[in-house]
């Protein structure tokens, strides 16, 4: 797959004026070609995820079922739409590549394996499920049963799933923006510190969810006390990160500060909490997690709604099909807002990146 | 801001003590020092560590009270930092999470003066010739740059004094001699008070018009020496030789200390 331009790029590259030389041209002269051997070996890995794809598709159709399968052509067709997926990509990352941009083609080429033991590892659950039943259906439920359930039960899981997000959020976005309060005025002054720290002390320790049952009989309402719960989780990570980071500020910047005329404010605002930033946002993805552990306890102990009690309530069904969907769904989500955090910590944090490496 | 204001700083019986953090005792940073300076003078302050050369500038800078007596700028006591007196470290103590250009403005930003005075940023970058690396983050600056750019960051201000505590010390050899030059050009061209202190007594002398020598237990001034060489000094003349022969005698050095 596009592997041999490269030598006419190299040439070019010698011939450009070294004192304008972007950054992909610097490391293009700067790595060691490849041999033909190395090239072909990518192409091979590049393209492997494709033929593990129709092997998977083989498997599906050819081997026969084990059990009974209903709507056999969801998961066929969600492979074919992953197949595609797949191809597209790699025929995006060859335009680039054909225009003089390597970047896309590279990172391409280093996910490639993930997505060939992804179709390999489908490929595997479904003769382990459907296929040979060593999975005992309906326990395990078929990658082809679950996407089924899924669609047909959309409109609940959906609203499952807006519920534990909007549970999530607000009680992130309460505990993040009291702990950056708390955080913040404990690690820059001591007369505060004196106050809050032994509730930190004392409360620290005990796991959010020792609090869930204490919770769900003294609130009023389950909501508000599943609130309370996911925002003390946020509340004490947030505030243990920042208070260190603020106090660990180096002096000496608030010495150059003060000579350049900041005033007491401004020590905060522009010295400490920027200073505190990377310790700040480890605090928050950390409350990030502990807020995911403590909103699923919630929801499958108390919480009427959401996908926790989607997950108990399809179990005492014994709807296991659909324990799995919601188990897919709270994956998804979880990923994509650990996603999210991680692309606004590092956009935030882009002044450390000629520091840290 | 044409012409600077002439400005007498004053060190009146100062003395500086600090309680040790780990026992009952205090340190004698400095004990009554008596010492008059003016717009115009580059003094270097030289002497062994712990004779309080650095307390005399952190003093100057407003960010710690004398024990006892008075320093004062044309009679008003010094009570905290001003950007009047700009202030060099040893370490840059750039902003790391700035930009090279933030970093320099920062200055006129916590003072609400930036608007209107961006092109004295500009200018700043031209002086230390930094214009290139306009946007980057202090990570990516080597020793050298960085030390220009917090030289700036406080030169910004234009302050009728400007203190240096070592910022020469970090660097190697030619980046050294090279910023002795620079910052000397610096100095002629707006005729501050600068007050400079380092470890290197041929730095002293190269640089400045006068060199206080000080000595330790307790931080006291022995000798206060007028350089009245023309600039740019020759490091191997004869005079130069003398200058340094007289203060490594002052500073005791190859004989035991009479204290």
């Amino acid at each position: 797959m596009g592997i041999n331009k490269d030598s006419n790029k190299k040439k070019s590259a010698g011939t450009t004026n070294l004192a304008q030389l972007t950054r992909q041209q610097l490391r293009d002269l700067e790595t060691k070609e490849k041999t033909v051997g190395q090239k072909v070996l990518d192409g091979i890995i590049m393209v492997f995820p494709v033929v593990c794809g129709i092997i998977a598709i083989l498997e599906y159709l050819i081997v026969p079922n084990g059990s009974s399968n209903d709507n056999p052509n969801t998961y066929l067709g969600a492979l074919i739409v992953f197949l595609c997926a797949y191809i597209c990509y790699g025929l995006i990352a060859l335009i680039n590549k054909l225009r003089g941009s390597k970047l896309v083609l590279e990172k391409f080429r280093y996910r490639a394996p993930l997505f060939s033991a992804l179709f390999l590892l489908l490929a595997g659950y479904d003769y382990l499920t459907l296929k040979t039943g060593i999975f005992t259906q309906p326990f395990v439920p078929c990658m082809n049963a679950i996407l089924n359930i899924a669609w047909i039960d959309r409109a609940y899981l959906i609203e499952s799933t807006l519920h534990t997000l909007r549970l999530l959020f607000l009680g992130y976005f309460i505990g993040v923006f009291l702990g950056l309060i708390t955080g913040i005025t404990c690690g820059y002054s001591r007369k505060v510190r004196y106050w809050i720290d032994p509730i930190i002390k004392f409360l620290g320790p005990i796991p959010t969810s020792t609090w869930i049952p204490i919770i769900m009989v003294i609130a009023t309402s389950l909501f508000g006390g599943a609130v309370f719960i996911i925002a003390l989780g946020s509340w004490f990570a947030v505030t243990v990160a920042s208070m260190t980071g603020i106090s660990n500020v180096d002096k000496d910047f608030f010495e150059a500060a003060r000579t350049l005329g900041a005033k007491e404010r401004q020590l905060v605002f522009r010295v400490a909490i920027p200073h505190a930033m990377p310790s700040i946002l480890q605090g928050c993805t950390q409350a990030m997690s502990s807020a995911c552990t403590a909103i699923m306890i919630a929801e499958m102990m108390g919480v009427k709604a959401g996908l926790g009690w989607y997950m108990t309530w399809a179990k005492s069904w014994s709807s296991y099909d659909k324990m799995f969907a919601a188990l897919f769904v709270i994956c998804i989500i979880f990923t994509v807002v650990t996603k999210i955090l991680d692309l606004i910590k590092r956009r935030v944090l882009r002044w450390q990146n000629g520091v840290v490496k | 801001m044409a012409k600077k204001k002439k400005v007498t700083l004053k060190l009146d019986h100062v003395s500086k003590s600090f309680a040790k953090i780990e026992n009952d005792e205090v340190t004698h940073a400095l004990n009554e020092i008596d010492l008059t300076m003016e717009s115009g003078e580059f003094i270097s302050l030289v002497g062994p560590s712990g004779c309080g050369k650095s307390t005399i500038l952190r003093l100057v800078a407003g960010l710690i009270a004398p024990t006892t007596g008075k320093v004062t700028v044309d009679g008003k006591e010094i009570v905290e930092p001003s950007p009047e007196r700009g202030m060099v470290f040893q370490k840059p103590t750039l902003f790391p999470w700035l930009t090279v250009k933030d970093n320099i403005a920062f200055s006129l930003k916590m003072q609400g003066k930036l608007r209107g005075n961006e092109e004295k940023v500009e200018t700043m970058l031209k002086v230390i010739g930094l214009e290139n690396f306009r946007d980057d983050y202090p990570g990516q600056l080597s020793g050298g740059m960085a030390q220009r750019v917090a030289l700036v960051r406080s030169l910004i201000n234009e302050p009728d004094i400007l203190l240096l505590d070592e910022p020469l010390g970090a660097l190697d050899a030619f980046t050294r001699m090279n910023m002795q030059d620079e910052i000397l050009k610096i100095w002629q061209e707006k005729g501050q008070l600068a007050i400079m202190v380092t470890h290197d007594v041929d730095e002293a002398i190269y640089m400045g018009t006068r060199v206080i020598v000080m000595d330790a237990n307790p931080g006291r001034v022995v000798a206060n020496i007028k350089i009245s060489e023309k600039y740019p000094r020759d490091r191997s003349s004869e005079t130069f030789v003398r200058y340094r022969n007289e203060i490594l005698n002052r500073l005791h050095f190859g004989g035991n200390r009479a204290d």
